[in-house]
């Protein structure tokens, strides 16, 4: 029996599956049917020539949320607040993160002020009922909800986050009135608070249901068709799946689904080669992503914003999301000069359409790719296993106007592309690491993406990791990492307790409550025993006074008071350089992270039959490997490189999806998995 | 082919944009630690702070995303260190200060600065200015609206080693904790900022290590030479002249009258110069900023017009000038108090702003609400039993550009990344509920070929005893203004209601509040742009849809019909005499 798991992209729907009994790995890649991507599910699943009813295990990840948002397709969507609040959604934070810009705009709101309803009701802080809801006004507004002819709704009351009574009263009031309608209430997708946030979150989550649902409800149509009748299962954007049922009803938790895969493939190449702390780097045409493993477990928040950059504050999505630090460069960043004559590469992007110059489909503007072409990283014959021959002179006369403004030759302005896009990779990757107050000598850099290899081995050494890892199929190794995902459900409470008034059971309590929660949600599950859930616990803590929370794990079996406050201490010198031990501490939040026992398929070693160092050794050939210089460089093909393989750099290793480059001055071998690893040499 | 030495140039060129960028990274890595650190809402919640790195001679490179009222300041204050500790700066110093007569705006900002070495020499200073909730003074809170020596303004701190040589001074430490009302939160903002201030040291060195303090020095040289070329070039490409403005400040809070202000641009060549004289003499109350003040607000806008998306740093303010004599209400002299100086600088940058507008319409927007509407609401809490202070500044409604409507509910000029308070945190933290938070479509904004933004309406009820209130609201009387034939906007004010009474406020001392009381808080709408006649009608009739406007609004103001949900072309032709 196999396990499957797609992964469908902007341009291609990846397909990865894997066979528990005889460890074969399958691979195809279908392009993508945008306007019903069920359509290029099933055209990968045509394509590998599995047979369909010998899966027994389907994760299902993608894009089709995020760019139903970021394209504003969702459906026409209404918002219902207490009286006196609908503005919250438009007027948002109020902040203005572009400073000097007089002509500042800020974002506009998923729901226009003529779709916002009021209806009397009013909930405390503590709790207390001030004003009934009012269920008459409910009634009304049911009315022009469907005048308006609303296809979705969210719910948003005051307080609702630790008071939910009055929203899902709301809620079943609407829903029996208007039984048509996606309704979301806010307290149904987040339970934490900040109003303005909380109510972008279930705005979000409704105006994406109704398109999630047809296209759930389309694409398990199509794969009964072609007989595949397993379990159904949609990668979340915690690094968990759930159940297509429950993502129905919360499809804003799929919103970096794709992205997610490629963290938990970085955690599970990890877990295989020993090594619990890993930096995952992901380089596409467009972006870089990276993200920071910690004992094995990728960090989840619910700090995601959605469009936000340096000079615009997002929409907040309020759903626990990978902590994934992205940046605009990535092979199709252009290289441009900004005002000032400043060099600068990304974030536009010659993206697939036309593709860098090299191509030689119509793009004209110099890009990171153009820059590994003409380096030399690049074979123009063997590019993408010789489906696409490259044309460097197209890419050197894409690099010619640069070199002339910088008064240099061409090979010398792509250098300085190629660095300038790498030292933002590296701050990037600083963010995720250093800047949190991690050591990147303690972990491993695994890197994937068409663009990862080529530049992992700079970026590691720049970093100073221990060892810089490729895995197999970089190229997809986003649906790989889908591949050994469980069902995981990730729950937040916000409860704000003096710690030294707080007894141990108090906490207990509230984690057993989170764990009740877990074992209904996963009832319904196929294949779950809700009796062996895996459950991990984390707390958030701050100083009295402060308004940010520290978040630590904790073990409620193992940690008694004294260990809670000194791990607090601890994690907070660790972020802010100071520990203050006199002053008081409360707690804030409260993280259960919930996990499906399921097996999980061991990564088989690398059969070594047949594999030949020699064979493998294709060529030799000048690369460009900048501060290091020109280099004659042997070339590998890394299909036929057997286990336990070495090398010094200078070398090359080329496979379908990429090309990994080794630096002189550092060793590669290839692992008993079949990894490239990648080492300074001595 | 270019030789090896013009390859070695462009190497470093390419060096010195890396190291460009991580002294930005530095800059933000600051800011974040100490919002997160902080113990104040002012600064977690509200960002009130700014962080960033100035040269070896205390030139501004590096800046963090905060508040524009801080741009440029860090310069005068570092300078003002080394002229007092020369000879005397040695590593592991770290100093504060919060003087407005020596290079600060007033006393609850808190300066704390750390000089980073390298080889042995002042490489740069690493800064951090936050608004302390409280530095003592007359009122809870520090900033009474009717202070008139800066004595009454809380504990000055005139340039202090707060570590000597890595040495705690504790004596510094507990004159400062004895001098404020709220020690711990006061010490926690402190404890941020240093916070701030050692990751950038940390940071900075690691570059050093890595490219060497010669390629940092060279970086810092470069980007102060060519932001000050680019900043000399859009000067350039405006047309030589002299352009004036004129606006009034609606009172200062002790005396309700106006008070008149003005300002002469001078273009010539590449060189600009801003010149305040004849603008109203010093006042008795604290709406006065000092010269330092004036500085900024004046750079603020300055960079909007020449360069908004590029990051700050001195060069920029290279060719620029400006000019005032001693004790106007822009630079105002000792003892004066100046707890409000923003909302004397709101008005300088906003003059320089009108000036400026006809000029470069696409860097401009019609005026703004202005004032940030400054509101503490503090005493004792109920809920916690301790004494609490929320202070929010209020947002508002922005003018209207030549090609988009202004934006409704956002932060004036002086401040910046600055969030308002989450409805759900304050009612769970102080003794307060607030009944409304929305746009105030019935207050109105300039009309105009692009219509101004709306100010808001935030409705607080106190729900306990032993709570009061203070606050200085400007352009209470003086509307936002229309630019090129746009209305003007609306103006800021607060009603105090408390049973059948209601009371206009404007600019107040404490005022002792009731369970019950209501504070009725209303911004104003921003300026139109153009005609607005020449409005869309399209975009009349989405405003109306949205109750943005009344059906009589759109006859009255943009002369278009609605009828039902659509626009009658006929009678919005003739009303509008195209027909």
């Amino acid at each position: 029996m196999g396990r499957m798991a797609t992964d469908v992209g902007g341009t291609f729907t990846d397909l990865v599956h894997f066979d528990a009994e005889t460890g074969d790995v399958v691979i195809t890649k279908a392009l993508t049917t945008p306007a019903d991507p069920s359509g290029g599910v099933v055209d990968a699943i045509a394509l590998s020539g599995l047979p369909p009813a010998e899966v027994s295990y389907f994760a299902h990840g993608g894009t089709t949320v995020i760019n139903a948002i970021t394209e504003r397709k969702g459906v026409k969507t209404a918002l219902v607040t207490t009286a006196g609040f609908r503005d919250v959604l438009e007027i948002g934070r109020g902040n203005r993160p572009d400073l000097y810009n007089l002509n500042f705009l800020s974002p506009v709101p998923f729901v226009p002020r003529s779709l916002r309803f009021e209806v009397a009701e009013r909930v405390t802080a503590e709790g207390e009922v001030l004003q009934p809801l009012d269920r008459d006004d409910v009634a009304r507004v049911a009315e022009a909800l469907r005048q308006e002819g609303v296809e979705a709704l969210a719910i948003m009351f005051l307080h609702s986050f630790a008071w939910p009574a009055h929203e899902a009263e709301c809620a079943a009031l609407l829903r029996e009135l208007l039984p048509d309608l996606a309704i979301t209430a806010s307290h149904e997708v987040t339970r934490e608070w900040r109003e303005y946030e909380r109510s972008n979150t279930a705005v979000l989550n409704a105006s994406v249901q109704p398109i999630v649902e047809r296209y759930f409800t389309r694409l398990e149509g199509r794969l009964a068709e072609i007989g595949l009748d397993c379990p159904l299962l949609a990668m979340q954007s915690n690094g968990g799946t759930t159940a297509f049922a429950q993502a129905r009803a919360h499809p804003i938790t799929l919103i970096e689904s794709g992205p997610a895969g490629g963290v938990i493939g970085a955690a599970i190449v990890g877990r295989a080669v020993g090594e619990a702390n890993v930096i995952s780097l992901d380089i596409g045409g467009t972006t870089a992503k990276c993200s920071l493993i910690e004992e094995g477990a990728p960090k989840v928040t619910t700090e995601y914003h959605l469009e936000r950059t340096r000079a615009f504050p997002g929409f907040p999505v309020k759903v626990p999301v990978i902590d994934i630090v992205e940046i605009g460069a990535g092979g199709g960043s252009i290289a441009w000069f900004a005002e000032g004559g400043r060099l600068r590469v990304g974030p536009v992007s010659a993206g697939a359409d036309p593709g860098p110059a090299c191509y030689g489909r119509g793009g004209s503007d110099p890009t990171v790719t153009d820059a590994m072409c003409l380096a030399g990283v690049l074979d123009p014959a063997q590019f993408a296993e010789g489906r696409l021959t490259l044309r460097p002179d197209l890419a050197a006369q894409a690099y010619a106007p640069l070199a002339e403004r910088l008064g240099v030759d061409t090979a010398a302005a792509a250098r300085a592309a190629v660095r300038i896009a790498e030292a933002s990779m590296i701050d990037a990757l600083k963010i995720v690491s250093v800047q949190r107050g991690y050591d990147p000598r303690d972990f491993v850099l695994v890197a994937s993406g068409g663009g990862g290899p080529m530049h992992a081995a700079r970026l590691g050494r720049e970093l100073n990791v221990r060892e810089t890892l490729i895995p197999l199929h970089p190229g997809v190794f986003s649906a790989w990492g889908m591949l050994a995902t469980a069902p995981r459900l990730d729950l937040v409470r916000t409860r704000f307790m003096p710690a030294a008034e707080t007894a141990q059971d108090a906490v207990a309590a509230i984690f057993a409550e989170m764990q009740d929660e877990a074992r209904a949600y996963f009832a319904g599950l196929q294949g779950v025993d809700t009796a062996e859930l895996a459950f991990a616990t984390d707390l958030e803590m701050r100083y009295e006074g402060q308004e940010h929370s520290v978040r630590f794990a904790t073990d409620l079996a193992r940690d008694d008071r004294a260990a809670i406050l000194e791990a607090f201490h601890a994690a907070h010198e660790r972020a802010f350089t100071f520990r203050l031990d006199d002053t008081p501490v409360e707690f804030v939040h409260f993280h259960l992270t919930a996990e499906a026992q399921v097996l999980r398929p061991d990564l088989a070693p690398l059969d070594g039959a047949g594999l030949d160092a020699a064979a493998a050794r294709i060529g030799q050939r000048p690369v460009d490997f900048g501060e290091d210089g020109v280099q004659d460089t042997a070339v590998f093909l890394r299909r036929l490189l057997p286990p336990g393989f070495e090398a010094a750099g200078p070398a090359l290793v080329e496979e379908a999806s990429s090309t990994t480059m080794v630096l002189p001055g550092q060793m590669l071998r290839v692992d008993e998995f079949g990894f490239l690893r990648i080492r300074e040499a001595g | 082919m270019p030789t090896s030495a013009t390859t070695a140039r462009s190497d470093d060129s390419i060096a010195r944009e890396i190291v460009a960028n991580r002294l930005l990274a530095i800059a933000d890595e600051m800011g974040i630690v100490l919002a997160r650190a902080s113990m104040s809402p002012v600064i977690y919640e509200v960002l009130d702070f700014a962080c960033g790195l100035t040269d070896g001679e205390g030139r501004l490179v590096a800046q963090s995303n905060g508040i524009t009222v801080f741009t440029g300041m860090f310069s005068d204050q570092v300078q003002f260190l080394r002229r007092k500790f020369a000879g005397r700066i040695r590593p592991g110093d770290v100093f504060i200060m919060n003087d407005p007569y020596e290079g600060g705006t007033h006393t609850a900002d808190v300066c704390i600065c750390k000089p980073v070495f390298a080889g042995g020499e002042v490489l740069a200073y690493a800064v951090a200015v936050a608004h302390w909730s409280e530095v003592g003074g007359k009122v809870l809170g520090s900033l009474s609206p009717d202070s008139k020596e800066i004595f009454e303004e809380g504990i000055r701190l005139p340039g202090l080693k707060l570590f000597d040589g890595g040495i705690r001074q504790d004596a510094v430490f507990e004159t400062i904790a004895a001098n404020v009302r709220l020690p711990r939160m006061s010490q926690g903002d402190l404890n941020a900022e240093l916070a701030a201030v050692r990751i950038a040291d940390e940071r900075l060195s690691e570059t050093c290590a890595k490219y060497g303090a010669g390629m940092v020095r060279a970086t810092f040289a470069e980007l102060l030479e060519s932001s000050a070329a680019l900043s000399r070039k859009a000067i350039g490409a405006l047309p030589d002249g002299v352009y004036t403005a004129a606006d009034v400040i609606d009172g200062d809070g002790l005396v309700d009258e106006p008070i008149p202000v003005q300002v002469k641009v001078t273009v010539r060549g590449e060189a600009m110069e801003i010149d305040f004289t004849g603008s109203a003499a010093q006042r008795a109350a604290p709406i006065n900023c000092s010269r330092s003040g004036l500085g900024s607000a004046v750079r603020a806008v300055f960079k909007a017009f020449a360069g908004p998306q590029q990051p700050s740093n001195e060069g920029w303010f290279a060719p620029l000038t400006i000019t005032v004599p001693d004790g106007t209400v822009f630079s105002a002299q000792k003892p004066a108090a100046t707890g409000w100086y923003f909302e004397s600088t709101a008005h300088a940058a906003e003059l320089v702003w009108k000036a400026l507008a006809p000029l470069a319409p696409e860097r401009f927007s019609a005026g703004s609400y202005a004032s940030l509407c400054g509101t503490y609401i503090a005493g004792h809490n109920e809920k916690t039993g301790d004494t609490y202070v929320h202070l929010e500044p209020q947002h508002g409604g922005w003018g209207a550009g030549q090609s988009a409507d202004g934006t409704g509910g956002l932060i004036a000029l002086m401040d910046g990344d600055t969030y308002n308070h989450s409805i759900e945190l304050v009612e769970a933290k102080t003794p307060l509920r607030i009944r409304q938070y929305a746009l105030d479509t019935e207050g109105g904004v300039g009309a105009g070929r692009q219509r101004g933004g709306f100010g808001l309406l935030r409705e607080f009820e106190v729900t306990g005893d032993g709570s009061f209130l203070y606050a200085s609201y400007g352009r209470s009387e003086t509307p936002a203004w229309g630019q090129d034939g746009g209305a003007d906007g609306g103006t800021n004010y607060i009603e105090l209601i408390r049973g059948d009474d209601t009371r206009r406020i404007t600019r107040t001392p404490t005022i002792p509040l009731q369970r019950g009381d209501r504070i009725r808080i209303h911004t104003g709408g921003g300026g139109g742009w153009g005609d607005p006649k020449t409005r869309m009608p399209e975009a009349v009739l989405s405003d109306v849809r949205n109750g943005y406007l009344t059906a009589a609004q759109a006859r009255a103001a943009y002369g278009v019909e609605i009828r039902g949900n659509a626009i009658d072309l006929a009678a919005t032709a003739a009303l509008r005499g195209t027909a």
